[in-house]
């Protein structure tokens, strides 16, 4: 195996997984694909991973022939289908013991697929935030006023987002944006107002880095893992921050 | 709280009147300059007009004349935000009036259905002042939908979110306070949030997944969803 060679692998393993963690997958699943590519290609890898950066060392089994490189963790959008598919890929990799070119192939492929259309998430998380509004007991009215909301908090994020806005600026704005029109139920009277006020925000719960913190530190990633913890206790925060000013707003009060 | 609400409505139209027929005016000017010599100007206007009949509602008709209602300020802060929607358009040039190559008469009948208001509420039997007029916030809301129906090539979703918003609050209001007129704005609502969406998932050549179809499907079965909730509601 020439030095060139092992470059190229090394290479295709640092975009592999910094797509993967880009993505929102916990480190333990990424360490482990890309240690089954390159068992699959013949070589051994090891990764350091951080919030914003990773450190590869890729070496041929048994020889002195490697390459390390320290790499930046790009921020995409939380991707479940990347995870499936990439994961996919290292078993399909490491059965089939495809050649390194193919491996490329199928990755650019997978990496290639159209994303979600927006008009389509903007309404998918409306009407998950509608649903959670009834499942805390909200009423048809309370779970039409959280839609709606919703939709407003949500496209304010997506076109903040866009804008590239400070990721933490479009929190406390999505927040306040979306539980100030939640509180205009209050005007109706409502009993389960208070619901859908509540509610009109959980779309904005990090859930994902909130998982894989968790499950980064059980699996041994403590650095990534509180690293992960902390960027989501800091997006609640921001969440927090933009529900109080609505509820200091409306009424005068935090509870 | 019934009477509240509308004794706020009959004190805002004795006090107000005047200033309503202006305002009502300026829009009708306003709209037939846009149709008829589209100037870059009357674009500008017809925007400023919109910043500023929000204000309007927000501070005169909700913090003065119905301030006694509970949480009126919180929907003055709400059409504050409306403002604000058409101040960030008006800066950013985020969408633009433009006179339409052909309209279908079923979107230009939205211009006129604010003017059905007081209509209506005269013909239950209503008499003034406590009756509802085109300056009343869902009347403005159904204006502005019809501007953005007939004279928008780029959709403000910001505001058209807002008014969809507006128009769950109004069709609880036909139950919570027996104003039948506001049918009128959830009724227009309806179809065009099959409108805007469409016209805005048609608009982005990005490809993306679900299909263009499939969105369109799930626009269409959201407003028939929010429209069986509004009956099944209301009856």
């Amino acid at each position: 195996m020439t030095q060139e060679y092992v470059t190229r692998i090394a290479d295709f393993i640092a975009r592999y997984l910094s797509y993967m963690l880009g993505a929102g997958v916990h480190t333990s699943r990424v360490v482990r694909n890309s240690k089954r590519i390159g068992d699959a290609l013949g070589v051994d890898v090891s990764v350091h991973t951080s919030q914003k950066t990773a450190t590869l060392t890729v070496a041929e089994k048994g020889r002195p022939v490697m390459n390390t490189r320290v790499l930046d963790i790009p921020a995409f959008p939380i991707s479940f289908e990347w995870n499936a598919d990439l994961s996919a890929l290292s078993w399909a990799a490491y059965d089939r013991k495809m050649p390194l070119e193919e491996i490329e192939a199928r990755f650019d492929s997978l990496v290639a697929k159209p994303r979600m259309n927006p008009v389509f998430v903007l309404l998918m998380a409306s009407l998950a935030n509608a649903s959670f509004c009834r499942l805390f007991g909200g009423d048809i009215w309370a779970m039409l006023v959280t839609f709606t909301a919703t939709m407003i908090g949500f496209f304010t994020r997506q076109h903040l987002t866009r804008r590239h806005v400070n990721h933490y600026i479009v929190f406390v704005v999505s927040a306040f944006v979306a539980s100030l029109c939640a509180s205009t139920a209050l005007t109706l009277g409502l009993d389960s107002a208070e619901i859908a006020l509540a509610t009109s925000v959980l779309y904005l719960v990090p859930g994902v880095p909130l998982i894989n913190g968790v499950i980064d530190i059980t699996d041994g990633h403590i650095q990534i893992g509180i690293s992960r913890l902390v960027n989501a206790l800091m997006l609640i925060v921001c969440i927090a921050i933009g529900m109080s000013a609505t509820l200091m707003l409306v009424k005068d009060s935090l509870l | 709280m019934d009477d509240i609400f509308w004794k706020s409505i009959a004190d805002y139209n004795t006090a107000t009147w005047p200033l309503q027929i202006l305002f009502i005016a300026v829009a009708a000017v306003l709209t037939l300059i846009l149709w008829f010599r589209p100037r870059t100007w009357a674009k500008i206007a017809i925007k400023v007009y919109m910043v500023a009949v929000s204000l309007w509602i927000a501070f005169v008709y909700y913090m003065k004349y119905a301030a006694a209602r509970d949480y009126s300020e919180v929907i003055a802060i709400f059409w504050c935000m409306v403002a604000a929607a058409w101040i960030y358009d008006l800066l950013t040039h985020f969408a633009s009036f433009q006179k339409p190559d052909r309209c279908s008469p079923w979107r230009i009948s939205f211009l006129f259905l604010p003017l059905l208001y007081p209509v209506i509420s005269l013909a239950r039997g209503l008499e003034f002042p406590m009756i509802t007029t085109p300056m009343l916030p869902s009347a403005v809301a159904l204006y502005m939908l019809g501007m953005l129906l007939v004279f928008s090539r780029r959709i403000n979703l910001f505001v058209f979110i807002f008014i969809v918003h507006w128009s769950v609050i109004a069709i609880s209001k036909i139950v919570f306070f027996d104003i039948p007129e506001d049918i009128l704005l959830a009724a227009a609502c309806l179809p065009a949030i099959y409108v805007f969406f469409s016209m805005m998932v048609e608009e982005d050549r990005t490809e993306y997944k679900p299909s263009r179809t499939a969105v369109k499907a799930l626009v269409l079965a959201v407003a028939v969803l929010i429209g069986t909730c509004m009956v099944v509601e209301y009856v």
